[in-house]
Protein backbone atom coordinates (compact mmCIF):
# COMPACT_ATOMS: atom_id res chain seq x y z
CA UNK A 1 0.00 0.00 0.00
CA UNK A 2 2.91 2.07 1.14
CA UNK A 3 4.53 1.64 -2.20
CA UNK A 4 1.40 2.29 -4.38
CA UNK A 5 0.96 5.95 -2.84
CA UNK A 6 4.73 6.17 -3.16
CA UNK A 7 4.32 5.40 -6.75
CA UNK A 8 1.25 7.55 -7.46
CA UNK A 9 3.20 10.36 -6.18
CA UNK A 10 5.81 10.08 -8.37
CA UNK A 11 3.11 9.24 -11.04
CA UNK A 12 0.99 12.88 -10.69
CA UNK A 13 4.49 14.34 -10.17
CA UNK A 14 5.99 12.89 -13.41
CA UNK A 15 2.42 13.97 -15.23
CA UNK A 16 2.97 17.81 -13.74
CA UNK A 17 6.33 18.28 -14.81
CA UNK A 18 5.68 16.58 -18.57
CA UNK A 19 2.30 18.59 -18.55
CA UNK A 20 3.93 21.94 -17.75
CA UNK A 21 6.76 21.24 -20.02
CA UNK A 22 4.78 20.39 -22.96
CA UNK A 23 2.27 23.03 -22.41
CA UNK A 24 5.75 25.54 -22.38
CA UNK A 25 6.54 23.92 -25.83
CA UNK A 26 3.25 24.47 -27.37
CA UNK A 27 2.83 27.69 -26.22
CA UNK A 28 6.58 28.65 -27.58
CA UNK A 29 5.83 26.64 -30.68
CA UNK A 30 3.25 28.61 -31.27
CA UNK A 31 4.46 32.29 -30.58
CA UNK A 32 7.27 31.05 -32.93
CA UNK A 33 4.88 30.61 -35.55
CA UNK A 34 3.06 33.42 -35.60
CA UNK A 35 6.38 35.44 -35.24
CA UNK A 36 7.89 33.29 -38.41
CA UNK A 37 4.36 34.23 -40.51
CA UNK A 38 4.36 37.93 -39.59
CA UNK A 39 7.81 37.94 -40.57
CA UNK A 40 7.11 36.31 -43.62
CA UNK A 41 3.92 38.69 -44.58
CA UNK A 42 5.50 41.76 -43.73
CA UNK A 43 8.86 40.87 -46.18
CA UNK A 44 5.88 39.66 -48.77
CA UNK A 45 4.37 43.06 -48.08
CA UNK A 46 8.10 45.07 -47.90
CA UNK A 47 8.20 43.05 -51.73
CA UNK A 48 5.03 44.56 -53.31
CA UNK A 49 5.97 48.21 -51.80
CA UNK A 50 9.29 48.03 -53.26
CA UNK A 51 7.65 46.90 -56.75
CA UNK A 52 4.53 49.06 -56.64
CA UNK A 53 7.33 51.98 -55.73
CA UNK A 54 9.65 51.07 -58.21
CA UNK A 55 6.18 51.39 -60.86
CA UNK A 56 5.51 54.63 -59.54
CA UNK A 57 9.48 55.63 -59.84
CA UNK A 58 8.83 54.26 -63.83
CA UNK A 59 5.75 56.23 -64.47
CA UNK A 60 7.01 59.09 -63.08
CA UNK A 61 10.16 58.87 -65.02
CA UNK A 62 8.06 58.24 -68.25
CA UNK A 63 6.05 61.50 -67.20
CA UNK A 64 9.36 63.96 -66.60
CA UNK A 65 10.84 62.55 -69.85
CA UNK A 66 7.73 63.42 -71.92
CA UNK A 67 7.36 66.98 -70.80
CA UNK A 68 10.81 67.18 -71.24
CA UNK A 69 10.04 65.70 -75.07
CA UNK A 70 7.39 68.02 -75.36
CA UNK A 71 9.81 71.54 -74.18
CA UNK A 72 12.07 70.24 -76.52
CA UNK A 73 9.42 70.03 -79.40
CA UNK A 74 8.00 73.49 -78.66
CA UNK A 75 11.74 74.94 -78.38
CA UNK A 76 12.86 73.32 -81.80
CA UNK A 77 9.38 74.67 -83.29
CA UNK A 78 9.95 78.28 -82.13
CA UNK A 79 13.81 78.36 -82.96
CA UNK A 80 13.51 76.23 -86.56
CA UNK A 81 10.24 78.13 -87.86
CA UNK A 82 9.13 81.24 -85.54
CA UNK A 83 12.50 82.50 -85.57
CA UNK A 84 13.50 82.43 -88.78
CA UNK A 85 10.50 83.73 -90.27
CA UNK A 86 10.55 86.83 -87.72
CA UNK A 87 14.48 87.27 -88.33
CA UNK A 88 13.54 87.45 -92.17
CA UNK A 89 10.73 90.08 -91.25
CA UNK A 90 13.18 92.52 -89.91
CA UNK A 91 15.25 92.06 -92.75
CA UNK A 92 12.59 93.84 -95.01
CA UNK A 93 11.68 96.07 -92.15
CA UNK A 94 15.48 97.09 -91.78
CA UNK A 95 16.38 100.98 -91.24
CA UNK A 96 17.36 101.50 -94.99
CA UNK A 97 13.42 100.95 -95.85
CA UNK A 98 12.71 104.57 -95.28
CA UNK A 99 15.59 105.76 -98.27
CA UNK A 100 13.88 103.33 -101.11
CA UNK A 101 11.42 103.84 -103.27
CA UNK A 102 7.40 103.88 -102.08
CA UNK A 103 6.96 101.02 -104.36
CA UNK A 104 9.51 99.00 -102.91
CA UNK A 105 8.80 100.25 -99.31
CA UNK A 106 5.01 99.10 -99.96
CA UNK A 107 6.40 95.35 -101.38
CA UNK A 108 8.38 95.09 -98.14
CA UNK A 109 5.97 95.67 -95.87
CA UNK A 110 3.56 93.52 -98.19
CA UNK A 111 6.27 90.74 -97.75
CA UNK A 112 6.76 91.35 -93.92
CA UNK A 113 3.46 91.15 -93.41
CA UNK A 114 2.99 88.09 -94.81
CA UNK A 115 5.70 86.94 -93.05
CA UNK A 116 4.57 88.24 -89.38
CA UNK A 117 1.34 86.54 -90.53
CA UNK A 118 2.96 83.25 -91.10
CA UNK A 119 4.34 83.49 -87.77
CA UNK A 120 1.75 84.06 -86.29
CA UNK A 121 -0.36 80.94 -87.72
CA UNK A 122 2.86 78.84 -86.83
CA UNK A 123 2.61 80.15 -83.11
CA UNK A 124 -1.22 79.58 -82.68
CA UNK A 125 -0.68 76.01 -84.33
CA UNK A 126 2.13 75.50 -81.36
CA UNK A 127 -0.68 76.44 -78.83
CA UNK A 128 -3.42 74.19 -80.56
CA UNK A 129 -1.45 71.38 -79.93
CA UNK A 130 -0.24 72.16 -76.38
CA UNK A 131 -4.42 72.81 -75.21
CA UNK A 132 -6.55 72.39 -78.41
CA UNK A 133 -8.72 75.79 -78.35
CA UNK A 134 -12.37 73.52 -78.74
CA UNK A 135 -11.43 71.22 -75.33
CA UNK A 136 -11.06 74.76 -73.63
CA UNK A 137 -14.24 76.78 -74.67
CA UNK A 138 -16.52 73.70 -76.22
CA UNK A 139 -15.69 71.12 -73.56
CA UNK A 140 -14.32 67.31 -74.24
CA UNK A 141 -17.13 66.54 -77.06
CA UNK A 142 -16.80 69.14 -79.29
CA UNK A 143 -12.71 69.13 -78.96
CA UNK A 144 -13.05 64.99 -79.99
CA UNK A 145 -15.24 65.33 -82.81
CA UNK A 146 -13.02 68.25 -83.91
CA UNK A 147 -10.48 65.80 -83.98
CA UNK A 148 -12.13 62.89 -85.53
CA UNK A 149 -13.35 65.28 -88.08
CA UNK A 150 -10.14 66.10 -88.79
CA UNK A 151 -8.58 62.50 -89.15
CA UNK A 152 -11.89 61.88 -91.02
CA UNK A 153 -10.62 64.45 -93.63
CA UNK A 154 -7.26 63.08 -94.24
CA UNK A 155 -9.03 60.20 -96.63
CA UNK A 156 -6.73 57.75 -94.50
CA UNK A 157 -9.30 56.55 -91.73
CA UNK A 158 -12.99 56.30 -91.30
CA UNK A 159 -13.22 58.42 -87.73
CA UNK A 160 -16.18 58.75 -86.16
CA UNK A 161 -17.68 59.80 -82.70
CA UNK A 162 -20.66 59.58 -80.43
CA UNK A 163 -21.78 60.67 -77.21
CA UNK A 164 -24.79 59.13 -75.73
CA UNK A 165 -24.96 60.88 -72.35
CA UNK A 166 -22.98 63.76 -71.08
CA UNK A 167 -25.55 65.98 -69.14
CA UNK A 168 -22.97 65.63 -66.33
CA UNK A 169 -19.78 66.91 -67.89
CA UNK A 170 -16.31 65.76 -65.78
CA UNK A 171 -13.73 68.85 -64.65
CA UNK A 172 -11.73 70.52 -66.83
CA UNK A 173 -9.18 68.51 -65.51
CA UNK A 174 -10.40 65.58 -66.41
CA UNK A 175 -11.74 66.48 -69.76
CA UNK A 176 -7.51 67.29 -70.51
CA UNK A 177 -6.54 64.21 -69.11
CA UNK A 178 -8.94 62.03 -71.12
CA UNK A 179 -9.03 64.28 -74.33
CA UNK A 180 -4.80 63.20 -73.93
CA UNK A 181 -5.73 59.63 -73.09
CA UNK A 182 -7.90 59.39 -76.35
CA UNK A 183 -5.77 61.05 -78.39
CA UNK A 184 -2.91 58.95 -77.54
CA UNK A 185 -5.04 56.22 -78.21
CA UNK A 186 -6.14 57.56 -81.81
CA UNK A 187 -2.55 58.17 -82.48
CA UNK A 188 -1.53 54.78 -81.57
CA UNK A 189 -3.92 53.01 -83.98
CA UNK A 190 -3.21 55.32 -86.88
CA UNK A 191 0.30 54.85 -86.36
CA UNK A 192 0.51 50.81 -86.06
CA UNK A 193 -2.76 49.06 -86.49
CA UNK A 194 -3.97 49.99 -90.17
CA UNK A 195 -7.65 50.18 -88.93
CA UNK A 196 -9.79 51.14 -91.79
CA UNK A 197 -12.20 52.75 -89.23
CA UNK A 198 -12.50 54.18 -85.92
CA UNK A 199 -15.45 54.70 -83.88
CA UNK A 200 -15.47 56.09 -80.43
CA UNK A 201 -18.56 55.81 -78.04
CA UNK A 202 -19.51 57.72 -74.52
CA UNK A 203 -22.13 56.86 -72.02
CA UNK A 204 -22.51 57.37 -68.19
CA UNK A 205 -23.42 54.67 -65.63
CA UNK A 206 -23.79 55.72 -61.68
CA UNK A 207 -20.85 57.64 -60.80
CA UNK A 208 -18.75 56.73 -63.73
CA UNK A 209 -18.14 57.65 -67.68
CA UNK A 210 -17.09 55.37 -70.12
CA UNK A 211 -15.55 55.98 -73.52
CA UNK A 212 -15.26 53.08 -75.72
CA UNK A 213 -12.89 52.99 -78.81
CA UNK A 214 -13.51 50.29 -81.47
CA UNK A 215 -11.67 49.92 -84.62
CA UNK A 216 -10.82 47.37 -86.98
CA UNK A 217 -7.26 47.18 -87.53
CA UNK A 218 -4.33 45.11 -85.48
CA UNK A 219 -4.49 45.53 -82.05
CA UNK A 220 -3.49 44.99 -78.50
CA UNK A 221 -5.03 43.12 -75.84
CA UNK A 222 -4.85 43.84 -71.69
CA UNK A 223 -1.96 41.48 -71.01
CA UNK A 224 -0.30 42.65 -74.19
CA UNK A 225 -0.45 46.15 -72.97
CA UNK A 226 0.85 45.47 -69.37
CA UNK A 227 3.98 43.94 -70.93
CA UNK A 228 4.55 46.96 -72.99
CA UNK A 229 4.14 49.18 -70.20
CA UNK A 230 6.60 48.17 -68.24
CA UNK A 231 9.44 46.96 -71.26
CA UNK A 232 8.57 49.28 -73.68
CA UNK A 233 10.84 52.15 -74.23
CA UNK A 234 7.76 54.19 -75.67
CA UNK A 235 6.38 56.78 -73.66
CA UNK A 236 3.04 56.46 -74.74
CA UNK A 237 1.49 53.57 -73.05
CA UNK A 238 3.14 55.04 -70.02
CA UNK A 239 1.62 58.15 -70.28
CA UNK A 240 -1.41 57.11 -70.61
CA UNK A 241 -1.42 54.17 -67.71
CA UNK A 242 -0.21 57.62 -65.44
CA UNK A 243 -3.23 59.95 -66.67
CA UNK A 244 -5.46 56.70 -66.01
CA UNK A 245 -4.26 56.79 -62.28
CA UNK A 246 -4.54 60.55 -61.82
CA UNK A 247 -8.10 60.29 -63.18
CA UNK A 248 -8.55 56.67 -60.25
CA UNK A 249 -10.12 55.16 -63.55
CA UNK A 250 -9.36 51.78 -65.30
CA UNK A 251 -8.11 51.01 -69.33
CA UNK A 252 -9.14 47.74 -70.34
CA UNK A 253 -7.94 46.31 -73.72
CA UNK A 254 -10.28 43.66 -75.40
CA UNK A 255 -10.68 41.74 -78.75
CA UNK A 256 -14.18 41.34 -80.10
CA UNK A 257 -16.00 38.07 -79.67
CA UNK A 258 -15.87 37.59 -83.63
CA UNK A 259 -12.30 38.79 -83.22
CA UNK A 260 -12.93 41.28 -85.78
CA UNK A 261 -12.59 44.42 -84.09
CA UNK A 262 -10.83 45.63 -80.79
CA UNK A 263 -12.00 47.40 -78.52
CA UNK A 264 -10.45 49.63 -75.60
CA UNK A 265 -12.11 50.90 -72.79
CA UNK A 266 -11.59 54.22 -70.52
CA UNK A 267 -13.76 53.40 -67.23
CA UNK A 268 -13.70 57.29 -65.08
CA UNK A 269 -15.30 58.26 -62.05
CA UNK A 270 -16.69 61.88 -62.07
CA UNK B 1 -0.31 38.64 3.28
CA UNK B 2 -1.76 35.35 1.73
CA UNK B 3 0.82 33.49 4.46
CA UNK B 4 -0.43 35.50 7.08
CA UNK B 5 -3.91 35.06 6.95
CA UNK B 6 -3.10 31.23 6.20
CA UNK B 7 -1.54 31.11 9.22
CA UNK B 8 -4.05 32.81 11.27
CA UNK B 9 -7.23 32.10 9.93
CA UNK B 10 -6.54 29.05 7.63
CA UNK B 11 -10.40 28.29 6.51
CA UNK B 12 -10.34 31.84 4.99
CA UNK B 13 -7.78 31.55 2.97
CA UNK B 14 -9.90 29.54 -0.01
CA UNK B 15 -11.87 32.66 0.11
CA UNK B 16 -8.94 34.97 -0.52
CA UNK B 17 -7.55 32.34 -3.21
CA UNK B 18 -11.02 32.84 -4.95
CA UNK B 19 -11.12 36.31 -4.78
CA UNK B 20 -7.71 36.59 -6.28
CA UNK B 21 -8.64 34.30 -9.39
CA UNK B 22 -11.92 36.37 -9.89
CA UNK B 23 -10.05 39.29 -9.88
CA UNK B 24 -7.09 37.99 -11.97
CA UNK B 25 -9.78 37.09 -14.62
CA UNK B 26 -11.83 40.15 -14.58
CA UNK B 27 -8.62 41.95 -15.15
CA UNK B 28 -7.78 39.80 -17.69
CA UNK B 29 -11.12 40.10 -19.21
CA UNK B 30 -11.10 43.51 -20.03
CA UNK B 31 -7.67 43.96 -21.11
CA UNK B 32 -8.38 41.37 -23.64
CA UNK B 33 -11.41 43.14 -24.54
CA UNK B 34 -10.14 46.10 -25.12
CA UNK B 35 -7.49 44.86 -27.42
CA UNK B 36 -9.36 42.80 -29.64
CA UNK B 37 -10.63 43.83 -32.66
CA UNK B 38 -14.46 43.86 -33.65
CA UNK B 39 -15.49 40.02 -33.94
CA UNK B 40 -17.35 37.26 -32.46
CA UNK B 41 -14.59 36.86 -29.87
CA UNK B 42 -14.66 40.33 -28.55
CA UNK B 43 -18.65 39.84 -28.35
CA UNK B 44 -18.35 36.76 -26.40
CA UNK B 45 -16.02 38.16 -23.72
CA UNK B 46 -18.26 39.68 -21.35
CA UNK B 47 -20.86 35.89 -21.70
CA UNK B 48 -17.42 34.07 -20.76
CA UNK B 49 -16.58 37.04 -17.90
CA UNK B 50 -19.94 36.54 -16.47
CA UNK B 51 -20.19 32.79 -17.13
CA UNK B 52 -17.03 32.05 -15.20
CA UNK B 53 -17.56 34.59 -11.90
CA UNK B 54 -20.98 32.54 -11.82
CA UNK B 55 -18.96 29.34 -11.79
CA UNK B 56 -16.39 30.28 -9.52
CA UNK B 57 -19.08 31.53 -6.95
CA UNK B 58 -21.02 28.56 -6.75
CA UNK B 59 -17.98 26.43 -6.71
CA UNK B 60 -16.66 28.17 -3.20
CA UNK B 61 -20.29 28.26 -1.92
CA UNK B 62 -21.47 24.91 -2.32
CA UNK B 63 -18.57 22.75 -4.00
CA UNK B 64 -14.73 23.52 -3.09
CA UNK B 65 -15.39 25.16 0.31
CA UNK B 66 -13.67 22.81 2.10
CA UNK B 67 -10.58 22.40 -0.26
CA UNK B 68 -6.87 24.11 0.52
CA UNK B 69 -7.07 25.41 -3.15
CA UNK B 70 -9.15 26.85 -5.69
CA UNK B 71 -7.74 24.22 -8.37
CA UNK B 72 -10.99 23.79 -10.13
CA UNK B 73 -11.70 27.65 -10.81
CA UNK B 74 -7.84 28.01 -11.78
CA UNK B 75 -7.80 25.53 -14.17
CA UNK B 76 -11.34 26.74 -15.85
CA UNK B 77 -9.42 30.12 -15.66
CA UNK B 78 -6.04 28.89 -17.50
CA UNK B 79 -7.88 26.92 -20.36
CA UNK B 80 -10.50 30.33 -20.66
CA UNK B 81 -7.16 32.78 -20.40
CA UNK B 82 -4.99 30.38 -23.01
CA UNK B 83 -8.35 29.91 -25.39
CA UNK B 84 -8.60 33.76 -25.39
CA UNK B 85 -5.02 34.62 -25.81
CA UNK B 86 -4.35 32.15 -29.08
CA UNK B 87 -7.97 33.84 -30.50
CA UNK B 88 -6.30 37.09 -30.21
CA UNK B 89 -3.19 36.12 -31.89
CA UNK B 90 -5.30 34.49 -34.71
CA UNK B 91 -7.61 37.60 -35.55
CA UNK B 92 -4.21 39.51 -35.50
CA UNK B 93 -3.04 37.65 -37.78
CA UNK B 94 -5.82 37.50 -40.02
CA UNK B 95 -6.59 41.56 -40.09
CA UNK B 96 -4.28 42.89 -43.19
CA UNK B 97 -2.34 45.22 -40.53
CA UNK B 98 1.21 45.71 -42.63
CA UNK B 99 2.74 46.78 -38.20
CA UNK B 100 5.26 43.78 -37.02
CA UNK B 101 2.76 42.41 -34.43
CA UNK B 102 5.69 41.67 -32.14
CA UNK B 103 6.67 45.01 -32.07
CA UNK B 104 3.24 45.89 -29.98
CA UNK B 105 3.11 46.29 -26.43
CA UNK B 106 -0.50 44.11 -26.69
CA UNK B 107 1.03 41.11 -28.40
CA UNK B 108 3.92 40.68 -25.63
CA UNK B 109 1.65 41.13 -22.82
CA UNK B 110 -0.56 38.32 -24.35
CA UNK B 111 2.23 36.30 -24.67
CA UNK B 112 3.20 36.95 -20.96
CA UNK B 113 -0.62 35.29 -20.02
CA UNK B 114 -0.18 32.73 -22.52
CA UNK B 115 3.11 31.39 -21.04
CA UNK B 116 2.59 31.96 -17.76
CA UNK B 117 -0.86 29.94 -17.76
CA UNK B 118 1.00 27.18 -19.85
CA UNK B 119 3.57 26.69 -17.18
CA UNK B 120 1.46 27.14 -13.92
CA UNK B 121 -1.71 25.20 -16.00
CA UNK B 122 -0.74 21.91 -14.49
CA UNK B 123 0.49 23.22 -11.27
CA UNK B 124 -2.52 24.48 -10.19
CA UNK B 125 -4.59 21.97 -11.07
CA UNK B 126 -2.85 19.50 -8.84
CA UNK B 127 -2.00 21.40 -5.99
CA UNK B 128 -5.47 20.78 -4.46
CA UNK B 129 -4.70 17.10 -4.35
CA UNK B 130 -0.76 17.14 -3.72
CA UNK B 131 -0.24 20.07 -1.62
CA UNK B 132 0.60 17.95 1.59
CA UNK B 133 2.85 15.86 -0.62
CA UNK B 134 6.37 17.22 0.19
CA UNK B 135 8.50 16.33 -2.93
CA UNK B 136 5.15 18.54 -4.54
CA UNK B 137 6.46 21.47 -2.55
CA UNK B 138 9.95 21.95 -4.55
CA UNK B 139 8.43 21.24 -7.42
CA UNK B 140 5.37 24.07 -6.77
CA UNK B 141 8.29 26.33 -5.80
CA UNK B 142 10.11 25.47 -8.61
CA UNK B 143 7.23 25.65 -11.89
CA UNK B 144 6.15 28.48 -9.64
CA UNK B 145 9.05 30.84 -9.47
CA UNK B 146 10.12 29.94 -12.98
CA UNK B 147 7.12 30.60 -14.55
CA UNK B 148 7.10 34.27 -12.41
CA UNK B 149 10.25 34.68 -13.94
CA UNK B 150 9.22 33.75 -17.50
CA UNK B 151 6.02 36.70 -16.59
CA UNK B 152 8.69 39.09 -15.45
CA UNK B 153 10.93 38.99 -18.68
CA UNK B 154 7.93 39.13 -20.96
CA UNK B 155 6.30 41.71 -19.06
CA UNK B 156 9.21 43.94 -19.01
CA UNK B 157 9.70 43.06 -22.82
CA UNK B 158 6.34 45.02 -23.07
CA UNK B 159 7.01 47.75 -20.80
CA UNK B 160 9.81 48.66 -23.41
CA UNK B 161 7.68 48.20 -26.38
CA UNK B 162 5.41 50.60 -24.66
CA UNK B 163 8.15 52.96 -24.07
CA UNK B 164 8.48 52.68 -27.70
CA UNK B 165 5.26 53.67 -28.75
CA UNK B 166 4.93 56.44 -25.99
CA UNK B 167 8.19 57.67 -27.91
CA UNK B 168 7.14 57.17 -31.64
CA UNK B 169 3.67 59.13 -30.78
CA UNK B 170 6.01 62.25 -29.08
CA UNK B 171 7.23 62.29 -32.56
CA UNK B 172 4.03 62.00 -34.28
CA UNK B 173 2.77 65.16 -32.60
CA UNK B 174 4.98 67.37 -34.07
CA UNK B 175 3.48 69.52 -36.70
CA UNK B 176 3.47 69.60 -40.38
CA UNK B 177 6.26 72.17 -41.57
CA UNK B 178 5.83 71.96 -45.58
CA UNK B 179 4.50 74.80 -47.07
CA UNK B 180 2.24 73.11 -49.59
CA UNK B 181 -0.55 75.10 -47.72
CA UNK B 182 0.65 78.63 -48.82
CA UNK B 183 1.92 77.56 -51.79
CA UNK B 184 -1.36 76.32 -53.02
CA UNK B 185 -3.56 79.69 -51.59
CA UNK B 186 -0.48 82.12 -53.40
CA UNK B 187 -1.19 79.92 -56.37
CA UNK B 188 -4.89 79.94 -56.57
CA UNK B 189 -5.61 83.29 -57.90
CA UNK B 190 -3.07 82.82 -61.17
CA UNK B 191 -5.35 79.65 -62.34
Amino acid sequence: MFFIEIKNTLDISSILVVGTLGMLVMAITLVSVIVFHQRRVLKFNRKIQKMEEERQQLLLRASIQSQEEERQRIAADLHDDAGPLLATARLYLNENLIHQEPAIQLQAIFSSKQIIDDAIQLIRNISHSLLPPTLKNFGLEAALKDQFEKINGSGIINASVRFHDNRERLSDEQELFVFRILQELVANIIKHSSAGFIHLTQNAQGKNVYFRIHHDGKGILQQDFEKLEYHSSGLGLKNIQSRVRVLKGKILFEIDSTRTYYKITLEIPR
Amino acid sequence: MSYYLQSIRSEYFIWLLYTFTIVEYSFFCYFIYTILQKNFIKKVVPFIWMGFVLLALIDIIYISKKNAFDSFASGIESIIILLLCISYLFSEIRGSNSLALYSTFNFWVVITFLIYFSGTFFLYLLTNKMYKEASFHRLYFIINISSNILKNIFLCVAMTMKLNDTVNQQKATIPDLDDDLFIQSSTNYQS
